[in-house]
């Protein structure tokens, strides 16, 4: 299994990337239910829009801006695996 | 509506006045920025603030109306993320509303784009075991975006009336009314975890749901992206403060308050007014009181209605244009890592810029923050910096005349002491801060109907609050100037006025304004510098005291409220201290280097 069929972190992905959620991480309670609560699980197709200032991304039909400790939480299986994904 | 008519209609089959012991109690409930306020006003007739984001509605409103041949209560609520797990405050408050005995039907409002989000919480509305409707509002936004909803398909799943709206247009909003009576209870087995609830309506959304992956809205995804990366969004935030200051600072400050304040109260109404009272009022002491240097019309109205009020209305009406365009959520992202070194995260903007708008209103805001710690900062900053829109009226009024430098050093150093403040607080003040997670909401060409009228109710609420706290303040100051007490505060102060803050001592009783409002001692001041009793450095000095003051009386109860007595009054001296203080050595440092302006 190469490297990009894992699940890859939310903050470590590019602009224009596209995928599909696969779990936030449980370490912070708070956090995961929000993100919940806000559409953010397993199955919902994600699209990276921006990383600076802050990381902002669609969730299904939903625009977040999140910061950086919280786009680490997020598992994303990227569609297409791409070769700009650092 | 006549018992007679009632009377008529009563042999038909449908009733058209049904009686019951006790109105019939139904609430909206929903996800933050679904429509519900739009809703209520279409169900209820009555206006509710509704702006293009979350958080709008910060209090549960209630409305009284006869729909459907019954009268009802309509209960509009804030919007809700989640009914379990942790909650806020609102969610609270969603919470005992639903679990109400008496509550006879519960209307949830989802966004059609965002089912997905509408369908969790319909998983743990059904807990409550209240019948219910489902709106699917902003249809035409989801048709717009390709997304396509089965909602017979989905009626026929959940066994709930599900309906179509477009409130803002009030399509869909009679067949609403018509599906009132037919509420079914959602019948759910016992899930509870949160991944329950995803997975249900993760289920749902697959099979009732298609996305067609081009959208028609191309305008709207350049734009939104223009807004919000730094290259252009940066040069367009400048470019929205500079077209405010064009429409608030140059045509609502200058064109517009000499129009009102040379044309009509000079010309007209305070001539009038002295005239009549030369006429009919014998005794001097009380036609002073209306009509003289203090007196109730002469400084009172004109203060109100000629200097702030057209500033007030062409701030609200530009802020309600930005309010309803989703622009400022926005501004969160270029502002996060700021306030999170303030121990808030960039949600904070949008009190900080209601704030602008109206610290008490702001100040109530604060709820849609995280933890009590971000609440509190935010309540302190409000109160320290952020100037209200009536008193940007005097700010804008007063410096604009003098020179861009003397504006920009008054924001700078405002802005860099709210940092100072916010810095050492998150630090000082014990609690965590909670993590940037922020909805952005679409962006949209704003309704003018919907400005006009927010405007409108916003303007007559300043009338309402501040009108009576300006006659009140000119009752004061007329009192203590006959009775000798404005000159002993004035003697009082001076050390302080004079010396500290090298202002004329006349300002002394522009401060005892300042504490009933602050931009009624900054209406004040304007006066001084018309008059030429202040030179620039003065004029900057004062206020820039006075936009750190705490902003009025309203502000200071709505502090009390939302944060109890001491903290507010702990707010209250901590902000008063800094005021003179940063006051005190600005003097210094602009006499000391020799600035004029």
């Amino acid at each position: 299994m190469s490297p990009s069929d894992r699940p890859q972190r939310l903050s470590s992905l590019i602009a224009g990337t596209r995928g599909r959620v696969v779990r936030v991480a449980l370490d912070n309670r708070d956090r995961a239910e929000r993100l919940t609560a806000l559409g953010v699980t397993p199955g919902a197709p994600i699209t990276v829009l921006q990383r600076f200032p802050g990381v902002v991304f669609q969730c299904d039909q939903t625009e977040l801006a999140v910061e950086p400790a919280v786009a680490d939480a997020i598992f994303v299986d990227i569609d297409e695996p791409r070769d700009q994904v650092w | 509506m006549s018992c007679a008519q009632a009377a008529v209609r009563d042999e038909s089959a449908d009733p058209f006045l049904t009686l019951r012991s006790r109105p019939r109690r139904i609430a909206l409930v929903g996800n933050a920025n679904v429509g519900k306020s739009v809703l209520f006003g279409r169900l209820t007739g009555q206006y509710a603030v509704v702006s293009n984001y979350p958080g709008t509605t910060v209090a549960v409103t209630q409305g009284r109306a006869v729909i459907g041949g019954e009268v009802c209560d309509v209960i509009d609520t804030p919007g809700i993320t989640a009914l379990d797990g942790a909650l806020s405050e609102d969610e609270h408050v969603s919470r005992r509303i639903l679990e109400d005995d008496d509550l006879d039907l519960v209307i949830q409002v989802a966004d059609a784009r965002n089912i997905r989000r509408g369908l969790m919480l319909t998983s743990q509305l059904a807990a409550f075991g209240r019948p219910m409707l489902l709106v699917l509002n902003m249809i035409d936004e989801a048709h717009a975006h390709g997304v396509e909803i089965d909602t017979a398909g989905l009626q026929a799943e959940l066994g709930v009336p599900v309906l179509e709206t477009v409130a803002t247009e009030g399509r869909g909003v009679p067949e609403v009314r018509l599906a009132l009576g037919h509420g079914a209870v959602l019948e759910r087995a016992g899930l509870q975890s949160p991944r329950d609830h995803a997975r249900w309506a993760h289920d749902l959304v697959v099979k009732f749901r298609r996305v067609r992956p081009h959208s028609a809205v191309r305008w709207q995804e350049r734009l939104s992206r223009a807004v919000r990366e730094p290259l252009t969004g940066l040069p367009i935030l400048a470019l929205v403060l500079y077209v405010m200051y064009l429409a608030v600072g140059v045509f609502g400050a200058q064109t517009l308050v000499g129009l009102i304040e040379n044309g009509v109260f000079v010309r007209y109404i305070n001539p009038a007014a002295i005239a009549l009272a030369d006429q009919f009022i014998p005794w001097e002491p009380v036609r002073a009181l209306f009509v003289g240097e203090y007196g109730l019309i002469t400084m009172g109205m004109t203060y109100a209605i000629a200097i702030v009020l057209p500033v007030v209305a062409t701030f609200f009406l530009v802020f309600g244009f930005l309010e309803d365009s989703g622009y400022i959520p926005r501004l969160a992202i270029f502002s996060d890592r700021i306030f999170r070194a303030m121990g808030l995260n960039g949600k904070a903007v949008l009190p900080m810029v209601l704030g602008l708008g109206c610290d008490t209103m702001a100040t109530m805001t604060t709820r849609v923050l995280g933890t009590p710690k971000e609440r509190l900062i935010a309540v302190l900053l409000l109160a320290l910096g952020v100037p209200c829109s009536a008193q940007l009226a005097t700010i804008l009024g007063i410096l604009g005349g003098i020179s861009f430098a003397a504006l920009i050093t008054l924001f700078g150093v405002v802005l860099l002491q709210m940092f100072i403040v916010g810095f050492l607080a998150a630090r000082a003040l014990p609690g965590e801060r909670s993590e940037f997670i922020m909805e952005l909401p679409p962006l949209r060409w704003p309704q003018m109907r919907n400005i006009v009228r927010k405007t409108a109710i916003r303007v007559r609420w300043y009338l309402g609050e501040a009108v009576p706290l300006f006659l009140l303040g000119t009752g004061l100051l007329f009192v203590l100037s006959r009775t000798g007490g404005l000159t002993f505060v004035t003697r009082m102060a001076e050390p302080l006025v004079s010396g500290l803050l090298g202002l004329p001592p006349q300002a002394a009783g522009v401060f005892v304004m300042g504490f009933l409002r602050r931009d009624y001692g900054a209406a004040g001041l304007f006066q001084l510098a018309h008059a030429g009793q202040l030179d620039a450095v003065q004029a900057v000095v004062a206020l820039t005291v006075m936009t750190l003051f705490v902003p009025c009386v309203a502000n200071f109860l709505m502090m009390v409220k939302e944060q109890r007595l001491r903290p507010a009054l702990a707010i209250l001296g901590v902000v008063t201290v800094i005021a003179i203080g940063t006051g005190a050595v600005l003097n210094l440092v602009l006499r000391g280097l020799h600035v004029t302006f």
